[in-house]
């Protein structure tokens, strides 16, 4: 069940990653725009179980980290998605309020978005990765959550139904 | 059950978790095959980056408009009297007219100095989310390009080239926080290292204590040995603060890039520069305060009419 689950999951977020590098990319966004792997996962995340989430965690940590613009070592990404969306699945788990909700599910999704990127500036210190001034720092957390709050309500009724499409559930946000 | 269950789902957490230790691990210790997943992953890219920076021109030149939506705001007017045709060609061509635009600059800042450049476009920037500043041109080591070689602006240095691919190259900005170049002041002469902050304000740190530098001083490429990773007298920006704190060992400055980073649609890579060093040839010119001229105005009393 979760070798099929995971053989539809996985082009997925090849295909989202595709789309981020290829399409959003393009475009120079005020405040440093979006990553809509990120959000992708993080929502996959919450609607998945511990085990789905952990492993949807690692392979879109793995090519954000196969990223050519990804400036830290292979595997930083890769830990901090695994333990982020695992966190989140926890977190979330037979939670009605969050999973049901389309607000709590954004909001949600824009805390975590946060929480993952101030892990990655934490972690990027300790491992020599430079992220510039702090100014600039915090400049760009507060214009990807920013976006990550304005695109999420967007983004989450399509994501919802490919996570449906992927577990053949029923139910859709 | 339930145990069982809860069980299986910590060791999986924990086998990805040494996984992704174990692959930080490699990646720090300079183990190749993971750089070369990270370029196979960029040459299976480029080709989808350019087809979508085809695709997106229009688009990305309708956003440019929004931002400066008040300043076009005559220019949108007229547009709307055009049918829809000719607003996409007028947007291809405007792109096309600020591309030549840079490429002319370019060509004459790589002429004067006497550089041989590739020119390329830029397909892509970098996600910003891993703080990084980087774009990737659509030109790599299949035109010359080989890593550590200069990158040119229309005003100056733009990067340095961070990895390169068979069709594309990567571009370490130069507001890269990781970014570094050696620099010295036209005309004096005095030495020192600029660092990228992650915007178009840098930080520059002299060398030498007993020199002191002031505010509009200008910046150029101090040079490397054989040219790579930068050529030298390339303009890199200006000083706009001095900081003159009692304590520090030498001075440090505020510098403001020539380049405008939001703006970069064609780079230039520096693939062979002269034995001779420009010098300040390349300094850029002071703007020149446009002369108001001024009205004199005489007036004579008309003579006051007797009865």
């Amino acid at each position: 069940m979760i070798t099929r689950q995971l053989s539809i999951a996985i082009p997925i977020f090849v295909l989202i990653f595709m789309v981020q590098e290829a399409v959003v990319d393009q475009f120079r966004l005020a405040g440093g725009g979006f990553s809509l792997l990120l959000i992708f996962t993080i929502i996959w995340a919450i609607l998945s179980t511990q085990e789905i989430a952990a492993i949807g965690g690692f392979t879109a940590g793995l090519l954000m980290d196969l990223s050519p613009s990804s400036s830290g070592p292979i595997g930083q990404w890769t830990l901090l998605m695994i333990a982020g969306c695992y966190a989140v699945s926890y977190l979330g788990s037979g939670n009605e309020n969050l999973s049901g909700n389309p607000l709590g599910l954004t909001f949600f999704t824009t805390s975590a978005v946060f929480f993952i990127e101030i892990s990655y500036v934490v972690t990027g210190a300790l491992l020599g990765v430079q992220t510039g001034s702090s100014g600039q720092i915090l400049i760009t957390l507060v214009g990807i959550s920013i976006w990550s709050l304005v695109v999420t309500p967007i983004l989450l009724p399509l994501f919802s139904r490919i996570h449906a499409f992927a577990f053949n559930t029923r139910s859709a946000i | 059950m339930r145990k069982g269950s809860e069980g299986r789902s910590r060791l999986l957490l924990i086998i990805l978790i040494v996984t992704a230790l174990f692959l930080i691990t490699l990646d720090l210790r300079g183990v190749g095959i993971l750089e070369g997943a990270r370029q196979g992953t960029q040459t299976i890219l480029s080709p989808f980056q350019r087809a979508g920076n085809v695709v997106l021109t229009p688009f990305k030149n309708f956003f440019s408009d929004i931002t400066h939506l008040g300043r076009t705001r005559n220019q949108i007017e007229e547009l709307r009297a055009n049918n829809n045709s000719l607003k996409a060609e007028l947007a291809n061509r405007k792109n096309a007219d600020a591309q030549l635009g840079q490429l002319k600059s370019i060509l004459d800042l790589a002429g004067t100095a006497g550089f041989k450049v590739v020119n390329t476009r830029v397909i892509s920037q970098g996600a910003s989310q891993s703080f990084a500043q980087t774009i990737t041109i659509d030109a790599g080591s299949n035109a010359g390009i080989k890593r550590n070689m200069t990158v040119l602006s229309e005003f100056g240095i733009a990067g340095v080239v961070k990895d390169v691919y068979p069709n594309s190259a990567l571009i370490s900005l130069a507001t890269d926080p990781s970014f570094r170049i050696g620099i010295r002041i036209a005309g004096s002469q005095q030495i020192g290292i600029l660092s990228g902050r992650g915007n178009r304000s840098a930080s520059l740190q002299l060398i030498d204590n007993l020199t002191s530098v002031k505010v509009g001083d200008i910046l150029l490429s101090r040079g490397s040995v054989a040219n790579r990773p930068f050529v030298p007298g390339v303009p890199v920006g200006y000083i706009t603060a001095v900081d003159n704190s009692a304590g520090a060992i030498a001075q440090s400055a505020t510098v403001r890039l020539y380049t405008n980073f939001s703006t970069l649609g064609v780079v230039a890579v520096v693939v062979g520069a002269p034995v001779n060093n420009p010098g300040d040839a390349l300094v850029p010119a002071k703007p020149q305060p446009t002369p108001v001229p001024t009205v004199t105005i005489y007036v004579t009393p008309s003579p006051t009419p007797t009865n």
